[in-house]
Protein backbone atom coordinates (compact mmCIF):
# COMPACT_ATOMS: atom_id res chain seq x y z
CA UNK A 1 0.00 0.00 0.00
CA UNK A 2 2.96 2.62 1.04
CA UNK A 3 4.46 1.85 -2.61
CA UNK A 4 1.39 2.01 -4.82
CA UNK A 5 0.15 5.75 -2.71
CA UNK A 6 4.14 6.87 -3.67
CA UNK A 7 3.43 5.85 -7.15
CA UNK A 8 0.48 8.31 -7.28
CA UNK A 9 2.81 10.98 -6.44
CA UNK A 10 1.81 10.82 -2.64
CA UNK A 11 4.52 10.53 0.20
CA UNK A 12 4.11 8.19 2.62
CA UNK A 13 5.43 7.37 6.07
CA UNK A 14 5.88 4.27 6.89
CA UNK A 15 5.04 3.51 10.63
CA UNK A 16 6.30 -0.12 11.32
CA UNK A 17 7.30 -2.09 14.02
CA UNK A 18 9.42 -4.58 11.91
CA UNK A 19 11.50 -1.84 10.23
CA UNK A 20 13.78 -4.38 8.57
CA UNK A 21 10.61 -6.13 6.73
CA UNK A 22 9.80 -2.69 5.72
CA UNK A 23 12.96 -2.08 4.71
CA UNK A 24 12.67 -5.40 2.34
CA UNK A 25 9.43 -3.97 0.90
CA UNK A 26 10.69 -0.63 -0.09
CA UNK A 27 9.09 2.02 2.08
CA UNK A 28 10.89 5.10 1.98
CA UNK A 29 10.11 6.46 5.17
CA UNK A 30 10.07 4.58 8.08
CA UNK A 31 9.06 5.65 11.35
CA UNK A 32 9.48 2.67 14.14
CA UNK A 33 6.86 1.78 16.04
CA UNK A 34 5.81 0.61 19.32
CA UNK A 35 5.50 -3.52 19.25
CA UNK A 36 3.26 -5.50 16.60
CA UNK A 37 0.12 -6.04 18.46
CA UNK A 38 0.10 -2.55 19.86
CA UNK A 39 2.12 -0.30 17.48
CA UNK A 40 1.29 3.01 18.79
CA UNK A 41 0.07 2.03 22.24
CA UNK A 42 2.21 0.82 25.38
CA UNK A 43 0.00 -0.90 27.56
CA UNK A 44 2.29 -0.81 30.15
CA UNK A 45 2.31 3.13 30.42
CA UNK A 46 -0.04 5.26 31.97
CA UNK A 47 -2.85 6.76 30.04
CA UNK A 48 -1.19 10.23 30.05
CA UNK A 49 2.61 8.73 29.54
CA UNK A 50 0.66 6.59 26.15
CA UNK A 51 -1.55 9.46 25.18
CA UNK A 52 2.36 11.29 24.80
CA UNK A 53 4.12 8.15 23.52
CA UNK A 54 1.21 8.30 20.49
CA UNK A 55 1.43 12.19 19.72
CA UNK A 56 5.10 12.21 20.04
CA UNK A 57 5.21 8.90 17.01
CA UNK A 58 2.05 11.02 14.81
CA UNK A 59 4.38 13.84 15.23
CA UNK A 60 7.82 11.88 14.12
CA UNK A 61 5.83 10.93 11.16
CA UNK A 62 4.48 14.48 10.21
CA UNK A 63 7.95 15.34 10.52
CA UNK A 64 9.13 11.84 8.08
CA UNK A 65 7.15 12.94 5.60
CA UNK A 66 8.43 16.81 5.46
CA UNK A 67 11.97 15.82 5.20
CA UNK A 68 13.42 15.85 2.11
CA UNK A 69 15.39 12.17 1.47
CA UNK A 70 17.29 10.43 -1.19
CA UNK A 71 17.38 6.94 0.16
CA UNK A 72 15.33 4.66 2.37
CA UNK A 73 15.56 6.55 6.00
CA UNK A 74 14.47 5.70 8.95
CA UNK A 75 13.66 8.50 11.51
CA UNK A 76 14.38 6.83 14.80
CA UNK A 77 16.01 7.83 17.92
CA UNK A 78 18.68 5.86 17.48
CA UNK A 79 20.75 4.10 21.04
CA UNK A 80 24.22 4.81 20.61
CA UNK B 1 23.29 -36.43 29.18
CA UNK B 2 21.90 -39.67 27.69
CA UNK B 3 18.24 -40.51 27.62
CA UNK B 4 16.66 -43.96 26.40
CA UNK B 5 13.66 -43.62 24.77
CA UNK B 6 11.58 -47.34 25.16
CA UNK B 7 8.85 -47.13 22.32
CA UNK B 8 5.86 -49.14 23.68
CA UNK B 9 3.42 -49.92 19.88
CA UNK B 10 -0.14 -48.74 20.31
CA UNK B 11 -2.55 -50.53 17.62
CA UNK B 12 -5.70 -49.76 19.94
CA UNK B 13 -7.16 -47.63 22.63
CA UNK B 14 -10.57 -48.52 24.58
CA UNK B 15 -12.09 -47.52 27.41
CA UNK B 16 -11.87 -50.51 30.70
CA UNK B 17 -12.27 -50.51 34.44
CA UNK B 18 -8.52 -50.14 34.24
CA UNK B 19 -5.92 -48.25 32.49
CA UNK B 20 -3.48 -50.53 31.64
CA UNK B 21 -1.02 -51.36 28.67
CA UNK B 22 -1.84 -54.86 27.18
CA UNK B 23 -1.06 -56.58 23.75
CA UNK B 24 -0.63 -53.14 21.89
CA UNK B 25 -3.71 -51.95 23.26
CA UNK B 26 -3.98 -48.70 25.75
CA UNK B 27 -7.42 -49.34 27.56
CA UNK B 28 -8.04 -46.56 29.95
CA UNK B 29 -10.50 -45.85 32.99
CA UNK B 30 -12.61 -43.48 31.93
CA UNK B 31 -14.05 -42.49 35.11
CA UNK B 32 -10.80 -42.23 36.88
CA UNK B 33 -9.24 -39.74 34.22
CA UNK B 34 -12.18 -37.85 34.58
CA UNK B 35 -11.63 -37.32 38.28
CA UNK B 36 -8.04 -35.94 37.74
CA UNK B 37 -8.08 -34.07 34.89
CA UNK B 38 -11.62 -32.52 35.63
CA UNK B 39 -10.55 -30.91 39.25
CA UNK B 40 -10.25 -27.43 37.98
CA UNK B 41 -13.59 -25.79 39.25
CA UNK B 42 -13.56 -23.86 36.53
CA UNK B 43 -14.31 -26.93 34.23
CA UNK B 44 -18.19 -27.41 33.44
CA UNK B 45 -17.74 -30.67 31.63
CA UNK B 46 -15.60 -33.13 29.94
CA UNK B 47 -16.27 -35.57 27.18
CA UNK B 48 -13.93 -38.20 26.09
CA UNK B 49 -13.66 -39.82 22.58
CA UNK B 50 -11.24 -42.19 20.97
CA UNK B 51 -10.82 -42.51 17.21
CA UNK B 52 -8.71 -44.21 15.23
CA UNK B 53 -7.40 -43.73 11.83
CA UNK B 54 -9.74 -44.25 8.96
CA UNK B 55 -12.59 -43.75 11.44
CA UNK B 56 -15.15 -40.72 9.40
CA UNK B 57 -14.60 -38.06 12.23
CA UNK B 58 -13.52 -34.55 12.42
CA UNK B 59 -12.29 -32.74 15.03
CA UNK B 60 -12.24 -29.36 14.99
CA UNK B 61 -11.25 -26.82 16.66
CA UNK B 62 -8.52 -28.64 17.38
CA UNK B 63 -6.08 -27.17 20.38
CA UNK B 64 -2.87 -28.88 21.35
CA UNK B 65 -1.94 -32.70 20.52
CA UNK B 66 0.42 -34.09 23.09
CA UNK B 67 2.17 -37.72 23.25
CA UNK B 68 1.85 -39.94 26.53
CA UNK B 69 5.66 -40.22 27.88
CA UNK B 70 6.54 -41.29 31.23
CA UNK B 71 10.09 -40.57 33.10
CA UNK B 72 11.07 -44.22 34.17
CA UNK B 73 14.13 -43.66 35.29
CA UNK B 74 16.59 -40.78 36.39
CA UNK B 75 16.20 -37.28 37.52
CA UNK B 76 12.31 -35.13 36.74
CA UNK B 77 9.67 -36.34 34.87
CA UNK B 78 7.42 -34.98 31.77
CA UNK B 79 6.55 -31.27 31.12
CA UNK B 80 8.71 -29.86 33.98
CA UNK B 81 7.43 -26.76 34.99
CA UNK B 82 3.79 -27.58 34.91
CA UNK B 83 2.87 -31.71 35.73
CA UNK B 84 6.88 -32.22 37.18
CA UNK B 85 9.29 -30.16 39.25
CA UNK B 86 11.51 -27.79 38.00
CA UNK B 87 14.57 -30.62 37.73
CA UNK B 88 16.26 -30.97 34.91
CA UNK B 89 15.27 -33.86 32.32
CA UNK B 90 16.51 -35.70 29.23
CA UNK B 91 18.70 -38.28 30.97
CA UNK B 92 18.20 -41.80 32.31
CA UNK B 93 15.02 -43.64 30.57
CA UNK B 94 11.44 -42.27 29.37
CA UNK B 95 9.00 -44.76 27.89
CA UNK B 96 6.44 -43.52 24.71
CA UNK B 97 3.20 -44.77 24.04
CA UNK B 98 3.95 -45.38 20.22
CA UNK B 99 0.96 -44.58 18.46
CA UNK B 100 -1.05 -42.73 20.88
CA UNK B 101 -2.26 -39.19 21.42
CA UNK B 102 -4.02 -36.98 23.40
CA UNK B 103 -6.26 -34.12 21.17
CA UNK B 104 -7.44 -31.32 23.41
CA UNK B 105 -10.82 -29.29 21.83
CA UNK B 106 -13.48 -27.09 23.23
CA UNK B 107 -14.96 -23.75 22.76
CA UNK B 108 -11.10 -22.25 22.76
CA UNK B 109 -10.59 -18.79 21.41
CA UNK B 110 -12.81 -19.33 18.58
CA UNK B 111 -10.20 -18.35 15.78
CA UNK B 112 -6.87 -19.77 14.72
CA UNK B 113 -7.24 -23.40 15.80
CA UNK B 114 -7.40 -26.10 13.58
CA UNK B 115 -9.15 -29.34 11.82
CA UNK B 116 -7.71 -32.84 12.35
CA UNK B 117 -10.53 -34.83 9.62
CA UNK B 118 -9.11 -39.06 10.30
CA UNK B 119 -9.84 -39.48 7.06
CA UNK B 120 -10.66 -38.56 3.53
CA UNK B 121 -8.59 -35.90 1.46
CA UNK B 122 -7.70 -33.82 4.75
CA UNK B 123 -6.58 -36.65 6.75
CA UNK B 124 -3.61 -36.87 3.97
CA UNK B 125 -2.65 -33.12 5.37
CA UNK B 126 -2.51 -33.54 8.81
CA UNK B 127 0.15 -35.88 10.58
CA UNK B 128 -2.62 -36.48 13.61
CA UNK B 129 -4.72 -38.68 11.81
CA UNK B 130 -2.76 -41.54 11.57
CA UNK B 131 -2.35 -41.70 15.52
CA UNK B 132 -5.07 -43.48 17.74
CA UNK B 133 -6.63 -40.50 19.73
CA UNK B 134 -7.89 -39.53 23.05
CA UNK B 135 -10.03 -36.58 21.77
CA UNK B 136 -10.80 -34.46 25.16
CA UNK B 137 -13.61 -31.78 24.58
CA UNK B 138 -13.50 -29.31 27.44
CA UNK B 139 -15.92 -26.63 28.68
CA UNK B 140 -15.25 -24.21 31.01
CA UNK B 141 -17.72 -21.99 33.12
CA UNK B 142 -18.89 -18.56 31.19
CA UNK B 143 -17.09 -15.16 31.70
CA UNK B 144 -13.57 -17.04 31.29
CA UNK B 145 -10.86 -14.95 29.87
CA UNK B 146 -9.20 -16.34 26.66
CA UNK B 147 -5.72 -16.86 28.24
CA UNK B 148 -7.76 -18.53 31.48
CA UNK B 149 -9.06 -20.54 29.18
CA UNK B 150 -6.20 -21.48 27.08
CA UNK B 151 -4.17 -22.22 30.49
CA UNK B 152 -7.24 -24.46 31.39
CA UNK B 153 -6.33 -26.66 28.04
CA UNK B 154 -3.50 -26.55 28.25
CA UNK B 155 -3.35 -28.46 31.77
CA UNK B 156 -6.25 -30.76 31.01
CA UNK B 157 -3.76 -31.79 28.05
CA UNK B 158 -1.45 -32.25 29.80
CA UNK B 159 -2.36 -34.31 32.52
CA UNK B 160 -4.42 -36.44 30.57
CA UNK B 161 -1.37 -37.35 28.48
CA UNK B 162 0.98 -37.75 31.46
CA UNK B 163 -2.16 -40.10 33.81
CA UNK B 164 -1.65 -42.35 30.19
CA UNK B 165 1.76 -42.02 29.77
CA UNK B 166 1.86 -43.96 33.89
CA UNK B 167 0.71 -47.02 32.05
CA UNK B 168 3.77 -47.45 30.11
CA UNK B 169 6.13 -47.25 32.89
CA UNK B 170 6.33 -51.20 33.50
CA UNK B 171 5.60 -52.33 30.11
CA UNK B 172 8.77 -53.67 28.16
CA UNK B 173 8.87 -51.53 25.60
CA UNK B 174 9.14 -52.67 21.71
CA UNK B 175 11.59 -50.54 20.65
CA UNK B 176 14.58 -49.09 22.79
CA UNK B 177 16.87 -45.83 21.51
CA UNK B 178 19.28 -43.74 23.07
CA UNK B 179 20.28 -40.66 22.33
CA UNK B 180 23.45 -39.07 24.25
CA UNK B 181 24.49 -35.40 24.79
CA UNK B 182 28.12 -34.69 25.93
CA UNK B 183 29.82 -31.58 26.78
CA UNK B 184 30.37 -29.48 24.22
CA UNK B 185 34.02 -29.61 24.39
CA UNK B 186 34.05 -33.43 24.47
CA UNK B 187 31.58 -33.30 21.65
CA UNK B 188 34.13 -31.19 19.59
CA UNK B 189 36.58 -33.44 19.88
CA UNK B 190 34.63 -36.22 19.46
CA UNK B 191 34.31 -35.73 15.16
CA UNK B 192 37.69 -33.00 14.57
CA UNK B 193 37.26 -33.54 10.75
CA UNK B 194 33.41 -33.28 10.97
CA UNK B 195 31.85 -30.22 10.16
CA UNK B 196 30.24 -28.82 13.64
CA UNK B 197 26.04 -28.48 12.99
CA UNK B 198 24.08 -26.75 15.36
CA UNK B 199 19.90 -26.30 15.42
CA UNK B 200 18.36 -23.18 15.94
CA UNK B 201 14.73 -24.15 17.38
CA UNK B 202 12.77 -20.87 16.93
CA UNK B 203 9.99 -20.76 19.40
CA UNK B 204 6.60 -19.09 18.71
CA UNK B 205 6.47 -16.36 21.80
CA UNK B 206 4.42 -13.32 20.37
CA UNK B 207 2.27 -13.29 23.00
CA UNK B 208 -1.93 -12.85 23.07
CA UNK B 209 -2.23 -16.54 23.20
CA UNK B 210 0.82 -16.95 20.67
CA UNK B 211 2.90 -18.27 23.47
CA UNK B 212 5.37 -21.67 24.17
CA UNK B 213 6.57 -22.76 27.24
CA UNK B 214 10.31 -23.90 28.02
CA UNK B 215 10.40 -26.00 32.12
CA UNK B 216 7.10 -23.42 32.29
CA UNK B 217 8.52 -20.16 31.56
CA UNK B 218 7.17 -18.37 28.42
CA UNK B 219 9.77 -18.00 26.34
CA UNK B 220 9.22 -14.35 25.32
CA UNK B 221 10.79 -14.14 28.57
CA UNK B 222 13.54 -15.76 27.64
CA UNK B 223 17.46 -15.15 26.41
CA UNK B 224 18.03 -17.70 23.69
CA UNK B 225 19.95 -20.56 24.91
CA UNK B 226 21.50 -23.94 24.84
CA UNK B 227 19.54 -27.19 25.50
CA UNK B 228 20.23 -31.13 24.96
CA UNK B 229 18.07 -32.39 22.28
CA UNK B 230 17.28 -34.99 24.84
CA UNK B 231 15.50 -32.12 27.10
CA UNK B 232 12.82 -31.91 24.26
CA UNK B 233 11.94 -35.06 24.15
CA UNK B 234 11.18 -35.38 27.75
CA UNK B 235 8.76 -32.40 26.92
CA UNK B 236 10.69 -29.79 28.51
CA UNK B 237 9.02 -27.49 25.74
CA UNK B 238 5.41 -27.34 25.22
CA UNK B 239 2.71 -25.63 23.27
CA UNK B 240 0.49 -22.51 24.72
CA UNK B 241 -0.15 -21.49 21.24
CA UNK B 242 -3.19 -20.89 19.42
CA UNK B 243 -1.86 -19.18 16.36
CA UNK B 244 -2.70 -20.62 12.91
CA UNK B 245 -2.87 -24.63 13.03
CA UNK B 246 -0.94 -25.26 9.82
CA UNK B 247 2.46 -24.29 10.91
CA UNK B 248 2.25 -24.10 15.06
CA UNK B 249 3.92 -26.77 16.93
CA UNK B 250 1.54 -28.72 19.14
CA UNK B 251 3.32 -30.56 21.73
CA UNK B 252 3.66 -33.50 20.00
CA UNK B 253 6.15 -32.18 17.27
CA UNK B 254 8.29 -30.59 19.75
CA UNK B 255 8.40 -33.98 21.45
CA UNK B 256 8.73 -35.99 17.99
CA UNK B 257 10.85 -33.23 16.60
CA UNK B 258 11.89 -34.51 13.00
CA UNK B 259 14.68 -31.87 12.65
CA UNK B 260 16.30 -33.15 15.88
CA UNK B 261 16.01 -36.79 15.03
CA UNK B 262 17.60 -36.04 11.29
CA UNK B 263 20.44 -34.63 13.21
CA UNK B 264 21.00 -37.40 15.49
CA UNK B 265 20.83 -39.85 12.13
CA UNK B 266 23.69 -39.07 10.72
CA UNK B 267 25.72 -37.43 13.44
CA UNK B 268 29.19 -39.13 13.62
CA UNK B 269 29.04 -39.62 10.20
CA UNK B 270 28.07 -36.87 7.92
CA UNK B 271 28.54 -34.03 10.94
CA UNK B 272 28.74 -33.16 14.31
CA UNK B 273 25.50 -32.36 16.40
CA UNK B 274 26.27 -29.96 18.38
CA UNK B 275 23.36 -29.34 20.22
CA UNK B 276 20.30 -27.07 20.53
CA UNK B 277 19.64 -23.28 20.63
CA UNK B 278 16.55 -22.64 20.89
CA UNK B 279 15.63 -18.63 20.45
CA UNK B 280 11.83 -16.65 20.50
CA UNK B 281 9.68 -14.42 18.09
CA UNK B 282 8.54 -11.37 19.97
CA UNK B 283 7.01 -8.38 18.96
CA UNK B 284 9.21 -5.70 19.47
CA UNK B 285 12.24 -4.81 17.18
CA UNK B 286 14.66 -4.22 19.85
CA UNK B 287 13.11 -7.88 21.04
CA UNK B 288 14.04 -9.32 17.66
CA UNK B 289 17.54 -7.81 17.68
CA UNK B 290 18.46 -8.92 20.52
CA UNK B 291 17.41 -12.58 20.25
CA UNK B 292 19.11 -13.17 16.99
CA UNK B 293 22.05 -11.29 18.08
CA UNK B 294 22.23 -13.75 21.29
CA UNK B 295 21.47 -16.63 18.69
CA UNK B 296 24.25 -15.73 16.62
CA UNK B 297 26.68 -15.42 19.59
CA UNK B 298 26.17 -18.55 20.91
CA UNK B 299 26.54 -20.38 17.60
CA UNK B 300 29.50 -18.92 17.62
CA UNK B 301 30.66 -19.72 20.82
CA UNK B 302 29.94 -23.27 20.00
CA UNK B 303 32.08 -22.87 16.86
CA UNK B 304 28.97 -24.03 14.68
CA UNK B 305 30.26 -24.52 10.69
CA UNK B 306 26.56 -24.52 10.07
CA UNK B 307 22.94 -24.59 11.31
CA UNK B 308 19.70 -25.47 10.66
CA UNK B 309 16.86 -22.92 11.89
CA UNK B 310 13.22 -23.81 11.73
CA UNK B 311 10.48 -21.11 12.04
CA UNK B 312 7.41 -21.55 13.86
CA UNK B 313 4.38 -19.52 12.91
CA UNK B 314 4.11 -16.73 9.86
CA UNK B 315 4.55 -13.35 8.98
CA UNK B 316 6.34 -11.07 11.41
CA UNK B 317 8.19 -14.16 12.43
CA UNK B 318 9.72 -14.20 9.12
CA UNK B 319 11.49 -11.26 10.69
CA UNK B 320 12.97 -13.13 13.13
CA UNK B 321 14.05 -15.88 10.73
CA UNK B 322 15.70 -13.40 8.36
CA UNK B 323 17.47 -12.10 11.08
CA UNK B 324 18.82 -15.08 12.61
CA UNK B 325 20.21 -15.93 8.88
CA UNK B 326 22.08 -13.01 8.11
CA UNK B 327 23.69 -13.04 11.38
CA UNK B 328 25.09 -16.36 11.60
CA UNK B 329 26.08 -16.03 8.09
CA UNK B 330 27.78 -12.52 8.67
CA UNK B 331 29.58 -14.77 11.44
CA UNK B 332 30.21 -17.15 8.78
CA UNK B 333 28.07 -20.09 9.80
CA UNK B 334 26.14 -21.57 7.01
CA UNK B 335 22.69 -22.07 7.08
CA UNK B 336 19.44 -23.95 5.95
CA UNK B 337 16.34 -22.61 6.48
CA UNK B 338 12.50 -24.22 7.15
CA UNK B 339 9.76 -22.45 6.78
CA UNK B 340 6.19 -22.35 4.80
CA UNK B 341 4.91 -20.43 2.52
CA UNK B 342 1.97 -17.91 2.37
CA UNK B 343 2.23 -17.44 -1.29
CA UNK B 344 -1.71 -17.05 -2.58
CA UNK B 345 -4.09 -19.56 -3.35
CA UNK B 346 -2.71 -19.79 -6.70
CA UNK B 347 1.02 -19.53 -5.36
CA UNK B 348 2.59 -16.95 -7.27
CA UNK B 349 2.63 -14.07 -4.68
CA UNK B 350 5.81 -13.58 -2.31
CA UNK B 351 5.95 -16.24 0.48
CA UNK B 352 7.67 -14.98 2.76
CA UNK B 353 7.27 -11.16 4.80
CA UNK B 354 11.14 -10.95 4.70
CA UNK B 355 13.79 -11.85 2.74
CA UNK B 356 18.01 -11.98 2.21
CA UNK B 357 20.73 -13.00 -0.28
CA UNK B 358 21.87 -14.92 2.87
CA UNK B 359 18.48 -17.06 2.46
CA UNK B 360 20.28 -19.61 0.09
CA UNK B 361 19.50 -22.80 1.53
CA UNK B 362 15.51 -23.16 2.45
CA UNK B 363 13.27 -25.91 2.61
CA UNK B 364 9.72 -25.01 2.65
CA UNK B 365 6.55 -27.21 3.91
CA UNK B 366 4.18 -25.98 1.50
CA UNK B 367 2.16 -23.36 0.70
CA UNK B 368 -0.69 -22.96 3.33
CA UNK B 369 -3.04 -20.52 1.35
CA UNK B 370 -4.03 -23.68 -1.06
CA UNK B 371 -7.63 -24.20 -0.79
CA UNK B 372 -8.77 -27.45 -0.13
CA UNK B 373 -12.77 -29.09 0.23
CA UNK B 374 -13.15 -31.11 3.04
CA UNK B 375 -15.96 -33.77 2.47
CA UNK B 376 -18.81 -34.16 5.41
CA UNK B 377 -17.95 -36.41 7.95
CA UNK B 378 -20.29 -39.09 9.80
CA UNK B 379 -19.44 -37.22 13.24
CA UNK B 380 -17.81 -34.23 14.05
CA UNK B 381 -16.00 -33.63 17.59
CA UNK B 382 -15.94 -30.03 18.60
CA UNK B 383 -18.36 -27.38 17.46
CA UNK B 384 -17.94 -27.03 13.38
CA UNK B 385 -19.34 -23.49 13.56
CA UNK B 386 -15.96 -22.34 13.76
CA UNK B 387 -15.30 -23.38 10.01
CA UNK B 388 -15.81 -19.96 9.33
CA UNK B 389 -13.79 -17.53 11.71
CA UNK B 390 -10.68 -20.18 12.03
CA UNK B 391 -7.67 -19.07 10.26
CA UNK B 392 -7.83 -19.67 7.12
CA UNK B 393 -11.58 -20.18 6.71
CA UNK B 394 -13.96 -17.89 5.47
CA UNK B 395 -17.37 -16.51 5.44
CA UNK B 396 -19.44 -19.76 4.02
CA UNK B 397 -16.78 -21.76 4.72
CA UNK B 398 -19.37 -24.40 5.96
CA UNK B 399 -21.57 -26.03 3.58
CA UNK B 400 -25.16 -27.00 4.82
CA UNK B 401 -24.46 -30.95 4.30
CA UNK B 402 -21.25 -30.47 5.90
CA UNK B 403 -18.61 -30.42 3.74
CA UNK B 404 -15.76 -27.55 4.32
CA UNK B 405 -14.09 -25.85 2.00
CA UNK B 406 -10.64 -23.85 3.87
CA UNK B 407 -7.50 -22.82 3.02
CA UNK B 408 -4.85 -25.50 4.18
CA UNK B 409 -3.84 -23.48 6.76
CA UNK B 410 -6.62 -24.44 9.10
CA UNK B 411 -5.67 -28.10 9.05
CA UNK B 412 -3.44 -28.98 12.13
CA UNK B 413 -0.28 -29.68 11.32
CA UNK B 414 -0.18 -29.65 7.67
CA UNK B 415 2.29 -27.28 6.60
CA UNK B 416 4.33 -27.73 10.11
CA UNK B 417 7.77 -26.02 9.24
CA UNK B 418 9.67 -28.95 11.67
CA UNK B 419 8.90 -31.62 8.34
CA UNK B 420 6.75 -33.12 11.28
CA UNK B 421 4.02 -32.98 7.93
CA UNK B 422 3.22 -34.56 4.58
CA UNK B 423 4.11 -31.41 2.22
CA UNK B 424 7.19 -30.01 0.29
CA UNK B 425 8.06 -28.80 -2.80
CA UNK B 426 10.68 -29.96 -4.88
CA UNK B 427 12.50 -28.71 -8.21
CA UNK B 428 12.55 -31.25 -11.01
Amino acid sequence: MVKEIERAGIPVVHVATVVPISMTVGANRIVPAVAIPHPLGQPDLGETEEKQLRKDIVEKALIALQTDINEQTVFSDDKE
Amino acid sequence: MQLELGKIKIEDIQFAAETKVFDSTLFINQEELLEIIGEDSRITNINLDIVHPGDSVRIIPVKDVIEPRVKVKGPGGVFPGFISSEEMVGSGRTHVLKGAAVVTTGEIVGFQEGIIDMSGPGAEYTPFSRFHNLVVDCDVKENIKQHEHEEILRMVGLKTASYLGKAAKDVEPDELETYEHKPFVEAAADYPSLPKVGYVYMLQSQGLLHDTYVYGVDAKEILPTLMSPTEIMDGAILSGNCVSACDKNATYVHQNNPVIEELYKYHGEKYNFMGVIITNENVTLADKERSSNFTAKLAEMLGLDAAVVSEEGFGNPDADLIMNSKKLAAKGIKTVLITDEYAGRDGASQSLADADPSADAVVTAGNANEVITLPPMEKVIGHQNFADVIAGGFDGSLEADGSISVEIQAITGSTNELGFNNLTARIY
